[in-house]
C-alpha cells in the first residue's frame, strides 16, 4: 500500500472515530467520566482503580462504547484532578501526583498557586493530546503485528508482563513477587478452563465461577483505603491563598515547555511498558527534569518544571498504557487490568482483532480521549473553586457514602451478596497487607494475567504435543522469555549489592 | 523485636503455600509436558513458599527495623476499624433476608456516627435520605435488582 493511501486510511478512521465520539450520549458519558475522574483525583483516598471498580456495575446498561469511554475518562480525568490536591493541600489526590506536591505546594506557599494549577492543566492537556496521537500511530501497526501471535507468543509476552511485577512494587521485590504468586493462585479458584474440573472451591458452589475481579479490586483498593483512613483522624488543611493568574506567564512557559515535551514523550513510553503507568512516569519525569536542569537546587523549592514535567508525564502515560491493552489484550498496569475486566464484562475481548472486529469501539474510544482532554482543560480551571469546596467535605460524611457505593457496586455485578462478602473479606485482607507492607497492585495484575498464562501454556503444549521447545523455536516467545529471565535476575541485583 | 512483621507474614504465607500445594495436588498437577488443573496453582504456591522462606530468613538475618510491629498499632483508632468491619460483615450476611432499605438505613445510622458525634436525629435523617436516594437511583432509575428481603422492599 502507498504511503498516501495509509494517510487517507488513517484520516478516514480518525473521522469515523469522531463521528462516534461526538454522538450526544458518548459526549455525555465522556463528560461524566472526566468529571468523576477529576473528582476522585481531587479526593485523597480514592484513586482511579477504586473509582473504576466502583462505577463498573453502573455501566452494565450502557453500550460497550459508552461504558469504555466513561471508564477511560475516569482514568485520565483523575490525572488532571490529582494535581489540585497536591498543590493546594500538599496531599497527593492520587498516587501519580505524589511528586507534584514537592514543587506545587511550594509554589502555592509563595503565592503562585494559580500558575502551578495552570501549568499542571495546560501541561496535562498538551501531554494528553500528544499521548492520544502516539496511541493512534502505534496502536494500528502493533495490532497488525499482534495478529502473528499464537499461544506461545502470548505465553512469552504475558510471562514478561508477570515478571515486570517485580518492578511494579514500590517496596520489597520479594513481597511483590509473593503477591504476584498469590494473585495467580486466587485466579485459579473455580472451574479449570480446559477440563472444567473444580479446583480450590472447597465444596462451595459459589466459588465455581471463581473470584470476581471487581469485588477483589474494590476490596483491596476501596475498602482497605477507607479502613486505613478511619483509623486516624485526618484534618485536611487547605492552604489559605488567593488563586489568581491561572494563566502562566511567558517566563513560566519558557521554563516549562521543555519539561512538558519531555514529560509527554517519556510518559507515553513508560505507560506502554508493563509495570509502568502514570505513577512511574511522573517519578521518572521529575528525576529527569532535576538532572537536566542547570539549577537543580530550585527543585523542591517551587520550580515550575517540577510541576509541568510529572503532570505531563502522568497524562501521556494513560494514553501509552492503552496501547498494549487495545492491541495485544495485555494490561500493562493495574488500572488497565480492571479496564480489561470491563471489556470482558461487556462481551469484548481486546487484542489484535479488536481493530478489525470493533473499529467503532477502537476509534470511538481514541477520539473520545481527544474530546475528553479538551473538556478537561475547559472544565478544570473554572472548577478549581468547586474542587476546593469538595475538599472541605468532612471525611465522616464522605466515607459512609463511598462505602455504600462499594457495597451497591459489588452487589449489582451478579445480584449476589456473596460478592459483597468477598469484597469485604478482601477489604480486610488489603488493610492487613498495608499494615504488613504488601502491595495490592502486583496481586491484581497477576490475577488478570494468570489465566492468560495458563491457557496459552496449555494450548501451546497441546499444539507442540508436550514439547517445551515450542517456546524457544518461536522468535517472539523466545525473546520475551529471555527478557523475562534477565529482568527477574536484575530485579534481585540490589539485594546482592546490599543497596536495598 | 526483630522484623516481627516479616517473620509473621512470611510464616503465614508459608502455611498458605503448603495448603495450596496440597489442594493443587488433589486437583491433579498432571505431567510437565501435559499440565493438569492443579499445575499452575502448584507452581505458584511453590514460588510463594520459596519467597516466604527467603523473607523469614532475611528478617532473621537483617538488623532491627526502625518501625516495629507494636508501633503499627499505636495511636490508631483500631476499635473503630474493627467496628466498621463488623458492621459491614453483618450487612453482607443479613442483606438477602432483611432487604436493601432496612439494612442500608441501619448501616448508615451507625456509619455516620463512627467518626464524630452528630446529634442522633441528624444521623437518622442522613441515613434515611442516603438509603432512599440511592434506592431511587439504583433500583428505580438504573434498575439494579437490589435485594427485597422478607418484607418485600
Amino acid at each position: 500500500m502507498h504511503k498516501g493511501e495509509n494517510v487517507v486510511d488513517f484520516l478516514n478512521s480518525l473521522f469515523y472515530g469522531f463521528s462516534i465520539g461526538l454522538q450526544p450520549d458518548n459526549i455525555l458519558f465522556c463528560f461524566l467520566g472526566c468529571l468523576l475522574g477529576t473528582l476522585v483525583g481531587v479526593l485523597p483516598g480514592i484513586g482511579p482503580v477504586g473509582a473504576i471498580s466502583i462505577l463498573l456495575p453502573a455501566t452494565f446498561r450502557m453500550s460497550p462504547i459508552s461504558a469504555i469511554i466513561m471508564l477511560s475518562g475516569i482514568y485520565y480525568g483523575a490525572m488532571y484532578g490529582g494535581s489540585t490536591t497536591s498543590i493546594l493541600v500538599n496531599i497527593p489526590g492520587e498516587a501519580a501526583s505524589v511528586v507534584t506536591c514537592l514543587d506545587g505546594y511550594e509554589m502555592a506557599k509563595r503565592g503562585r498557586a494559580g500558575p502551578a494549577l495552570g501549568i499542571a492543566a495546560f501541561g496535562s492537556f498538551i501531554a494528553g493530546t500528544l499521548g492520544v496521537l502516539g496511541l493512534m500511530l502505534f496502536a494500528a501497526p502493533l495490532a497488525e503485528f499482534g495478529l502473528k501471535f499464537g499461544p506461545p507468543e502470548y505465553f512469552g509476552v504475558v510471562l514478561l508482563g508477570l515478571t515486570l511485577i517485580a518492578y511494579l512494587s514500590q517496596g520489597s521485590v520479594i513481597k511483590a513477587l509473593m503477591m504476584g504468586a498469590f494473585g495467580i493462585i486466587l485466579s485459579c479458584i473455580g472451574l479449570d478452563h480446559m477440563q472444567a474440573s473444580p479446583r480450590m472451591t472447597f465444596n462451595i458452589m459459589k466459588l465455581w465461577d471463581g473470584i470476581g475481579l471487581v469485588p477483589l479490586a474494590m476490596g483491596l483498593f476501596g475498602i482497605s483505603e477507607i479502613l486505613i483512613n478511619i483509623e486516624k483522624t485526618r484534618f485536611t488543611e487547605i492552604l489559605k491563598t488567593k488563586i489568581k493568574n491561572l494563566f502562566p506567564t511567558a517566563l513560566d512557559w519558557m521554563q516549562a515547555k521543555g519539561a512538558i515535551v519531555r514529560g509527554s514523550i517519556l510518559g507515553f513510553f513508560a505507560g506502554i511498558l508493563p509495570g509502568g503507568g502514570a505513577v512511574v512516569s511522573s517519578l521518572l519525569s521529575y528525576g529527569l527534569e532535576k538532572r537536566l536542569s542547570k539549577t537543580p537546587e530550585r527543585f523542591g523549592k517551587g520550580a515550575i518544571e517540577g510541576v509541568a514535567g510529572p503532570e505531563s508525564a502522568n497524562n501521556s502515560a494513560v494514553s501509552g498504557s492503552f496501547v498494549p491493552l487495545l492491541t495485544l489484550g495485555i494490561p500493562p498496569n493495574v488500572v488497565m487490568a480492571v479496564l480489561l475486566g470491563a471489556f470482558i464484562i461487556h462481551g469484548i475481548r481486546p487484542g489484535p482483532l479488536l481493530l478489525k472486529d470493533h473499529p467503532d469501539l477502537f476509534w470511538g474510544v481514541i477520539s473520545s480521549m481527544y474530546i475528553g482532554n479538551v473538556m478537561l482543560l475547559i472544565l478544570n480551571l473554572p472548577l478549581i473553586p468547586v474542587w476546593v469546596q469538595v475538599l472541605k467535605v468532612p471525611y465522616r460524611i464522605l466515607f459512609p457514602l463511598i462505602l455504600l457505593f462499594c457495597l451497591i457496586g459489588a452487589y449489582s455485578i451478579n445480584n449476589s451478596s456473596f460478592d459483597v462478602l468477598v469484597m469485604i473479606i478482601f477489604g480486610i485482607v488489603g488493610y492487613l497487607f498495608r499494615k504488613f507492607d504488601y502491595e495490592g497492585a502486583p496481586l491484581i495484575l497477576a490475577f488478570v494475567l494468570g489465566p492468560m498464562v495458563e491457557l496459552n501454556l496449555r494450548q501451546s503444549l497441546i499444539v507442540s504435543k508436550g514439547n517445551f521447545l515450542i517456546f524457544i523455536t518461536r522468535p517472539i516467545s523466545a525473546v520475551a522469555i529471555v527478557l523475562s529471565i534477565i529482568l527477574l535476575i536484575t530485579s534481585f541485583l540490589p539485594y546482592f549489592n546490599k543497596k536495598r | 523485636m526483630k522484623n516481627l512483621r516479616d517473620k509473621l507474614s512470611g510464616l503465614f504465607w508459608l502455611i498458605v503455600a503448603v495448603f495450596v500445594c496440597l489442594e493443587s495436588a488433589r486437583a491433579g498437577t498432571g505431567a510437565f509436558h501435559n499440565p493438569g488443573p492443579g499445575f499452575l496453582p502448584f507452581c505458584s504456591a511453590v514460588i510463594l513458599g520459596t519467597f516466604a522462606i527467603i523473607l523469614i530468613v532475611k528478617s532473621i538475618l537483617e538488623r532491627e527495623e526502625a518501625l516495629n510491629f507494636v508501633d503499627l498499632w499505636k495511636g490508631i483508632n483500631w476499635i473503630k476499624v474493627i467496628l466498621v468491619i463488623i458492621l459491614l460483615l453483618i450487612y453482607a450476611i443479613l442483606l438477602p433476608s432483611l432487604g436493601y432499605l432496612i439494612m442500608t438505613f441501619a448501616l448508615m445510622v451507625f456509619l455516620f456516627g463512627v467518626l464524630g458525634r452528630p446529634k442522633l436525629w441528624v444521623q437518622i435523617m442522613a441515613a434515611f435520605i442516603t438509603s432512599l436516594v440511592t434506592y431511587l437511583i439504583f433500583y428505580a432509575w438504573l434498575q439494579v435488582q437490589l435485594p427485597k428481603g422478607i418484607f418485600g422492599f
